[in-house]
């Protein structure tokens, strides 16, 4: 299906999705409330967009549709995740620096992710809530570390000072945009284009990929 | 009677009092009906007396009065009995209907009753319903109405496919208005002079037999001369038409810039596109609309009303590949979907012969939930479809049979032995099915029932993934189509909104029987949603984890449950039958529902919370979905939204339709495994 929500009418238009995982109360929805405060000031901000947020940005010249999606935290919804992420560009998973069970729980869905998606996915792994240091229970080392292990980055975020989270997002549009980019050169060099058509990135410009949607992932 | 006014005829007198006794009976004064009847038999009977009495000679034209003098007391006597029967005896149609079409009525003035003016032979002679004439148009005329939405779809909720068509074209005739070509003008023509000839011919005095003839050459004459010139023009018409169409192939061809070699899919655009122009030759409309579009570029109201009269133009051929790949995936839906769910299916391996046993168990087997309302939008008279049911099983063209014969060549006996004794031990449902696809291998002595439906549930979701494809070519082309057709429709914004136009006219007749192909495919899905909705029926939304400052404690608040609001608009998804409109039940309406009950919710609850902090996440939003969901009551929506997860569009699953309606799936997901214990319910484990 060529049509759909994407507008533009000339030069790229990248179209990124951006899961949002992490265990119940560490402060995802936090997270992407304060991500939408700061960029929509004067706007009202509808009930929803705390679990499903569109923003529109400019990042280096290049228009950039960033959707956020919130995923439950809680265990019982965990075997549903699948549904949530499969497309995805990128992903924030989001920890309680004083809870190390939360990190714990980072981990589980690092070995999920790239599992079942490899290393097309872009991983942010977010250490929330830092103005709480001094109850810390997941120290900065094993965090970072980790980290780099599995190819993610790291950040520091607190969503009641508002710090580290304007970073995060634009840092991790960049990586996506990165990613796409070096898609589209091997894409450019006589690759398939089935290679990517499974992921999100619309290239306006382009030719509509002819994947009929959610075909491959689904089954029943 | 403009002819004979000097000597007025008895079986004039004796037809002017019949005709008012047909107007009285007409009338339903059916007493004065029944004397005025007596008095014209009476009347007859008494002329005639007298003629046998005085007259000897002019035997031969008298005998033809007589006889049609003793045909009016037949038909006279036979509707005064009529009315000593049962005093309101419906009238018999089809003898009546001869006469309501007698074409010489108009010309004749109305005086003469037409079964007596009609040459004596075409008259039936039995039974007669004089009078009946202007009545008896409309029973033909709604018969199809009354197949369309009497039966109560018995045994099987969906049109036979050559039905389904049949709907598709009475549907477009209102619109059409098709100019008639030279021949069949002519033969109108013709109809009309016979008519004329047929009503002078009554009116000649039995003396006039030369002047009978001499009318007869001179119609036939008339007839032939027309049917002539109405041939010539018709062959000029035709070579100048073919003319056109080629000089409209080539522009066709120009417009593809012509590249070497052409696939057949390019072939076919271009004759489609061949058929667009000249369509365009013909009908104006295109061009008046092109310009008001021109006027005003991407104006959605004015792009709405543009698309939504091309779909009404029944032989423009955007509407004709509509209905024809309409049919054709109503075709591939309808043998998989007929046969009730879930265990029988899709293809018959053994053919006809034990389709009446078939559809008898099928109407017991069938739960009754299946059959919501919502299904209704097509029955049929069910003795039609029992007539039409039989041949789909040829129609359906699956080489699966072949195969397996092939594949198994030392054991075919054995198999067809099998199967033979499954079709005559049908209690238990999957009589006449064997997977199509089925193992090569496999014994067919060791196939066991279960086996035999893991393989029936196989070839179903091959056959829906195949259509699901089919249905987005199909779309897919018809945009294209349309886009051919209107250029300037080919902006993005009026392209969505040509293709959401397209999709609701295409999903509309078909989207009751894709869904049912989906129910089949999920069943079992819809079954565990069913266990936990018959478990939970009455939980709290705090048992499904919703926190407790998201809904009042006091249940009796409202004088409902929470959240009902959310679940009224969830239920209007059923009655919409374009995926886009079912989304936007799902999104707009019930996820937003969710999100202003919730803050109200809150509200209540801490009245000194800001409104900032009000925005749920999905930690609230799933739990919230899921108690909605289980209070919707209704399994069919976990098909319904698998379906829409196939139909939903690229651009949109990215966006907030696509949250919303994974979020629901999951929701749903969630209830189904409620009812197993492997989930429990999170009571009051809450953070």
């Amino acid at each position: 299906m060529a049509a759909g929500g994407t507008g533009g009418n000339s030069g790229k238009t990248y179209s990124f999705k951006v899961v949002l995982l992490g265990e119940g109360c560490v402060g995802k929805t936090s997270l992407v409330l304060r991500y939408c405060e700061n960029k929509f000031n004067d706007k009202h901000i509808t009930t929803l967009q705390a679990s499903f947020l569109t923003k529109k940005l400019n990042i280096t010249g290049k228009r950039v549709n960033l959707a956020i999606w919130d995923t439950a935290g809680q265990e019982r919804f965990h075997a549903l995740g699948p549904i949530y992420y499969r497309d995805s560009n990128g992903a924030i998973l989001v920890y309680d620096v004083t809870d190390e069970d939360s990190f714990q729980k980072v981990k589980n869905w690092v070995k999920e992710l790239r599992k079942m998606l490899g290393n097309e996915i872009c991983l942010c792994i977010v250490g929330n809530k830092i103005d709480l240091d001094k109850d810390r229970h997941v120290s900065v080392e094993e965090a970072e570390s980790y980290a780099e292990s599995v190819g993610a980055k790291h950040y520091h975020t607190s969503a009641k000072l508002n710090k580290g989270i304007e970073e995060l997002f634009l840092d991790l549009c960049k990586r996506m945009m990165e990613m796409a980019q070096a898609e589209e050169r091997l894409k450019g060099n006589g690759a398939s284009q089935s290679a990517s058509s499974r992921r999100g990135v619309q290239i306006v410009d382009d030719e509509p990929q002819a994947t009929p949607a959610g075909g491959c992932c689904s089954s029943g | 009677m403009a002819t004979a006014d000097s000597s007025v005829k008895p079986l004039q007198i004796a037809m002017k009092m019949a005709k008012v006794a047909i107007q009285l009976d007409g009338g339903n004064k059916h007493k004065e009906a029944y004397c005025e009847y007596l008095r014209t038999i009476n009347y007859i009977s008494h002329a005639l007396l007298e003629e046998a009495g005085t007259q000897k000679e002019r035997e031969m034209v008298v005998a033809v009065e007589e006889e049609r003098m003793l045909r009016l007391a037949e038909q006279c006597l036979e509707r005064a009995k009529s009315f000593i029967g049962k005093s309101m005896a419906p009238t018999d149609v089809s003898v009546s209907a001869s006469f309501a079409c007698s074409p010489g009525q108009s010309e004749t003035h109305q005086t003469a009753v037409p079964p007596v003016t009609t040459a004596a032979n075409t008259v039936p002679s039995s039974r007669t319903a004089v009078g009946e004439g202007h009545k008896t148009t409309s029973p033909a005329k709604s018969s199809h109405r009354r197949v369309l939405s009497d039966g109560g779809g018995e045994l099987s909720p969906f049109l036979p496919p050559e039905i389904f068509q049949k709907l598709q074209t009475i549907k477009s005739q209102d619109t059409n208005k098709r100019e008639l070509t030279p021949i069949e003008q002519a033969s109108r023509l013709n109809q009309k002079l016979k008519a004329n000839y047929e009503a002078r011919l009554a009116r000649l005095t039995p003396g006039q037999a030369c002047q009978k003839t001499s009318l007869t050459l001179s119609l036939q004459r008339q007839m032939m001369e027309n049917l002539i010139i109405a041939k010539a023009r018709q062959d000029a018409l035709q070579r100048k038409m073919e003319e056109r169409r080629l000089r409209l192939q080539e522009e066709a061809n120009r417009r593809f810039a012509a590249s070497g070699t052409v696939t057949a899919e390019e072939q076919e655009q271009r004759t489609l596109y061949t058929n667009v122009l000249e369509y365009e030759q013909d009908n104006d409309w295109p061009k008046q609309w092109k310009a008001k579009i021109k006027e005003n570029p991407d104006n959605v109201t004015v792009v709405l009303h543009l698309v939504s009269y091309l779909l009404s133009q029944s032989d423009h051929p955007v509407v004709k590949l509509l209905k024809k790949h309409q049919y054709r995936i109503y075709n591939r839906l309808y043998p998989l979907v007929s046969k009730g769910l879930p265990q029988s299916h899709a293809l018959p391996l053994r053919a006809s012969c034990s389709t009446h046993n078939l559809l008898h168990l099928e109407t017991q087997r069938k739960p009754s939930k299946t059959v919501s309302s919502c299904d209704q939008s097509f029955s049929t008279d069910s003795s039609l479809s029992h007539d039409l049911h039989t041949n789909y099983d040829y129609v359906d063209v699956e080489e699966p049979h072949m195969e397996v014969t092939v594949d198994l060549e030392n054991s075919f006996e054995d198999l067809e032995q099998f199967l033979t004794q499954l079709d005559w031990a049908p209690p238990d449902g999957s009589t006449d099915n064997t997977g199509s696809d089925s193992e090569k291998t496999c014994d067919p002595l060791i196939l066991d029932e279960s086996h035999i439906q893991g393989l029936e549930l196989r070839a179903l979701k091959e056959h829906l993934k195949a259509i699901v494809k089919d249905i987005h070519i199909a779309v897919e082309q018809l945009l294209s189509l349309c886009l051919l057709s209107f250029e300037s429709l080919n902006t993005a914004s009026s392209k969505d909104l040509c293709l959401a136009s397209i999709e609701e006219a295409f999903f509309m007749p078909l989207w009751s029987a894709l869904v049912a192909l989906f129910r089949k495919v999920n069943w079992e899905r819809e079954q565990a949603f069913e266990e936990s909705m018959k478990l939970y029926k009455d939980v709290s939304p705090g048992d499904v984890g919703v926190p407790l400052k998201l809904f009042p404690q006091n249940p009796g608040m409202q004088g409902s449950f929470p959240y009902d609001y959310a679940v009224q608009e969830l239920k209007l998804l059923f009655k919409h039958s374009c995926p886009q409109r079912k989304l936007e039940c799902i999104a707009v309406a019930t996820v937003n529902h969710i999100c202003v009950c919730a803050e109200e919710y809150r509200c209540l609850h801490e009245a000194e919370s800001t409104p900032r902090t009000a925005a749920i996440g999905a930690d609230d939003l799933l739990p919230i979905l899921s108690f909605v969901a289980l209070r919707c009551q209704c399994p069919q929506l976990v098909s319904e939204c698998a379906a829409l997860e196939e139909f939903i569009h690229e651009g949109y699953l990215i966006g907030e339709e696509g949250y919303c309606l994974t979020s629901m799936q999951s929701a749903l997901a969630y209830v189904e495994s409620l009812h197993t214990g492997e989930t429990r319910l999170p009571g009051d484990t809450l953070r």
